[in-house]
């Protein structure tokens, strides 16, 4: 009765994203057939394009390692309670302490440990005044993060064509040097050893939050601020431990985007294969119910999507602009489940209140 | 509820059975070509959609399937064409821009049977690579020419340029329109038998971007005395236009001088049709067809392809290509077509009163320049701008 009962629990969120995504494919097959593009055609493009090989499998996991880890900074602070949509800016500050590394001229195998090790300080140094500003102002944590979101996007293009500017061609940061750079896995697609690095990451998270009592005090801090100050739990020690985790982990995806993937292995201007990490890890972190094993799955799930969805543009034809509508269309029915819960929890604590 | 649902899966299954006859592949008997862009895409009224001009001309006339691949990231610049070149369906690949140049060093080596092209990079040296680069000091010198007469005649004794971000390829622009500057002054004393004494205003603004830095530079050169400003950083014209223009209505007037001079694309049709003097077309529609062309020709090969003055691939914009670009400008959502007329005689009545000398003298140049006779500096290499800064000075 109980076993049924608890398999029955585990099951349902499956089902539950499973149907939503279902839903979500429906939509956009209708969205295409509007345009006139043939749906079957195109989702067999996407299927075929990010899962139907070695290369695009391995193409799919490049994709999913960054947003793992901007996922589960997004997720350890939904744990605690906070709302941290700073992940973006730190991503920036993240990739520009790994490149800067190279300034230092470190004995050769020194210089990965110490550019990772970088990003991930140059994140909690970006995210630490959120907190701070939470802690001794009561800033709302959603404001302070955009603001820092754009302090840094402008920070970071001043310090790409003024500081760290590669001598040779104005448009980029000098390059990682090559000691510093992760490993290719398969001689041709882009997934490197960042992989690792991101899986490493997931299982430590996953430890620290239900294995070790900082991690109940986190979680206990995000189910009942109330509850858990009375049962002596130092909520704004809490505050400070999710963000500064959040900014390292954030920091370290930066990094190993700009160490890991190629051909560029520098901070373009603009920073083209950066933006838009942070925001994306949102997604995921909806899709894996913030969840860090989840994470994992919606990462490549996510990955796979933008993946397969390069080759729907040629294949069948469908324009990237389209494909990009779709593949919002099926994320945000894929986040629906857990938006829902969300704001029921919101719900039931406002209700309470009342 | 659940019966709903299966109802409206059903339809949609149906539409989908339906729906599906229309589909099927036209195989294109002259090919298939892929265009690769960087993150920018269209709607940039220049470089990139100079690209898909070039591509929709060669679908049109040659009868050339054309794919467009844009990419999300950076990062998608090597996955988008290794999965094209990895397809097999394309007879060339297309990159447009030299962001895609490290992708494409890698990629032409990994798919030795496979044709590319790549338009603003000329080192990568691959036998299954056509590199496209432009003379962008020669049409710099063209126009520079022009700017310097334009001004004397107006009697203004500074011309100004507008550049990006301080890279080799916008040396060539520099030094091209410094060379042609001169020109522009010995022509004028040669002509009108006063002497003219141009001088030059010139900013790298660090981007290629904020539009507001393009305007706070260009009101600080008309402040200074500046007729003519050179737009040498894509959208940063914008805002030059904008100082120009609200530099002309604090006058309560309408068409310059002072003028702009537009880049890359004909953007003679932007401020009414009178506040662009002459644009510097870089033809990447040109390049891109050109090599679309070779493919279908059977003529295709690996190597560099210079295009400039003397084919057509660098030229200053002319009558014949504002109708044309009239037409670019309102697909782009930039002006309506109804304003076309309007913007077309304002144009005429711009051009007109200049002395038709000038314009004479700026075909001369031309010519000289497509024959070989004037010696335009290159100033590719960082290491010659500033012996050329030296001999062309401000």
């Amino acid at each position: 009765m109980f076993a049924s009962k608890s398999l029955k629990k585990q099951i349902e969120p499956i089902v539950e994203s499973l149907l939503a995504g279902l839903v979500g494919l429906l939509i956009g097959a209708l969205i295409m057939l509007a345009f006139g593009h043939n749906p079957l055609a195109a989702y067999r493009s996407l299927l075929l394009g990010s899962v139907g090989s070695v290369y695009s499998v391995a193409e799919s996991l490049a994709v999913a390692t960054p947003l793992i880890l901007t996922a589960l900074t997004f997720a350890v602070a939904m744990r605690g309670g906070l709302f941290n949509i700073g992940a973006e800016g730190q991503v920036y500050m993240g990739s520009l302490a790994a490149v800067s590394v190279g300034l230092l001229h470190l004995p050769a195998p020194f210089n990965l440990i110490v550019a990772l090790l970088a990003a991930m300080i140059a994140g909690i140094v970006w995210s630490l005044p959120v907190a701070l500003l939470k802690l001794g102002r009561g800033v709302h944590e959603v404001i302070s993060t955009i603001m820092f979101n754009w302090i840094a996007h402008f920070f970071a293009f001043y310090l790409i064509a003024n500081v760290l500017t590669d001598p040779k061609r104005g448009d980029r940061t000098i390059n990682i040097i090559e000691s510093a750079r992760l490993t290719r896995i398969l001689p041709t697609a882009t997934l490197n050893t960042g992989l690792f690095i991101s899986l490493l990451t997931v299982a430590i998270i996953l430890f620290l939050l239900w294995r070790t009592s900082t991690g109940f005090e986190i979680r206990a801090a995000g189910y009942n601020p109330h509850a858990s100050h009375h049962a002596g739990i130092n909520i704004r020690k809490q505050v400070l431990r999710v963000f500064l985790i959040g900014g390292a982990v954030a920091g370290l995806a930066g990094a190993i985007q700009v160490m890991g993937r190629p051909p560029y292995y520098a901070v373009m201007s603009g920073m083209p294969q950066l933006v838009n990490l942070g925001f994306d890890g949102i997604g995921v972190a909806m899709i894996g119910r913030n969840h860090p094993i989840g994470i994992v799955f919606a990462a490549l799930f996510f990955g796979g999507l933008m993946v397969g969805g390069r080759i729907m543009q040629f294949d069948p034809g469908v324009p990237f602009e389209l494909v990009r509508v779709i593949e919002g269309v099926i994320i945000l029915a894929l986040a629906v489940p857990e938006l829902r819960r969300q704001f029921s929890r919101l719900k039931g604590r406002w209700g309470r209140k009342e | 509820m659940k019966a709903g649902i299966m109802r409206i899966a059903s339809l949609v299954i149906a539409l989908f059975v339906l729906a599906g006859g229309p589909f099927v592949s036209s195989a294109s008997a002259a090919g298939k070509v892929a265009l690769v862009l960087d993150v920018g895409g269209r709607g940039d009224l220049s470089f990139n959609d100079m690209g898909f001009k070039g591509s929709d001309e060669a679908q049109a006339k040659l009868g050339v399937e054309v794919v467009e691949i844009q990419s999300n990231s950076a990062a998608d610049y090597l996955p988008n064409m290794q999965n094209a070149a990895r397809s097999g369906q394309f007879d060339l690949i297309v990159a447009v821009g030299f962001l895609l140049a490290d992708a494409m060093a890698e990629v032409a080596d990994q798919f030795p049977d496979q044709k590319f092209a790549i338009i603003d990079v000329t080192w990568l040296g691959k036998p299954n690579l056509m590199e496209i680069g432009y003379e962008e000091n020669k049409g710099s010198a063209i126009v520079g020419a022009l700017s310097s007469m334009v001004a004397a005649h107006y009697g203004y004794d500074k011309i100004g340029v507008v550049l990006g971000i301080e890279i080799p390829v916008l040396y060539k622009f520099e030094a091209g329109y410094r060379y042609g500057m001169h020109w522009g002054n010995a022509k004028y004393a040669e002509k009108t038998g006063k002497k003219s004494n141009v001088g030059l205003l010139w900013t790298y603004t660090g981007t290629f971007s904020d539009i507001a830095k393009g305007k706070a530079a260009t009101e600080a050169m008309l402040a200074q005395g500046a007729g003519i400003i050179y737009n040498v950083a894509g959208p940063l014209g914008i805002g030059d236009l904008e100082a120009i223009t609200e530099h002309l209505e604090a006058k309560n007037k309408s068409a310059g001088p002072p003028f702009m001079i537009g880049v890359d694309a004909n953007q003679d049709y932007l401020g009414d049709g009178h506040r662009v003097l002459a644009s510097m077309m870089k033809r990447v529609d040109f390049g891109v067809y050109s090599a679309i062309e070779s493919v279908v020709n059977g003529t295709f090969k690996g190597g560099v392809q210079i295009l400039g003055p003397h084919n057509g691939g660098i030229a200053m914009s002319g009558k014949q290509d504002l109708a044309d670009f009239i037409q670019f400008g309102v697909s782009g959502g930039a002006i309506s077509a109804s304003d076309s007329g309007q913007i077309t005689s304002n144009w005429d009545a711009m051009r007109k009163d200049i002395p038709q000398w000038i314009w004479d003298a700026v075909a001369e140049l031309q010519s000289e320049i497509s024959s070989g006779a004037a010696d335009v500096p290159c100033g590719w290499c960082p290491d010659t701008i500033g012996d050329i800064r030296a001999k062309y000075p401000d």
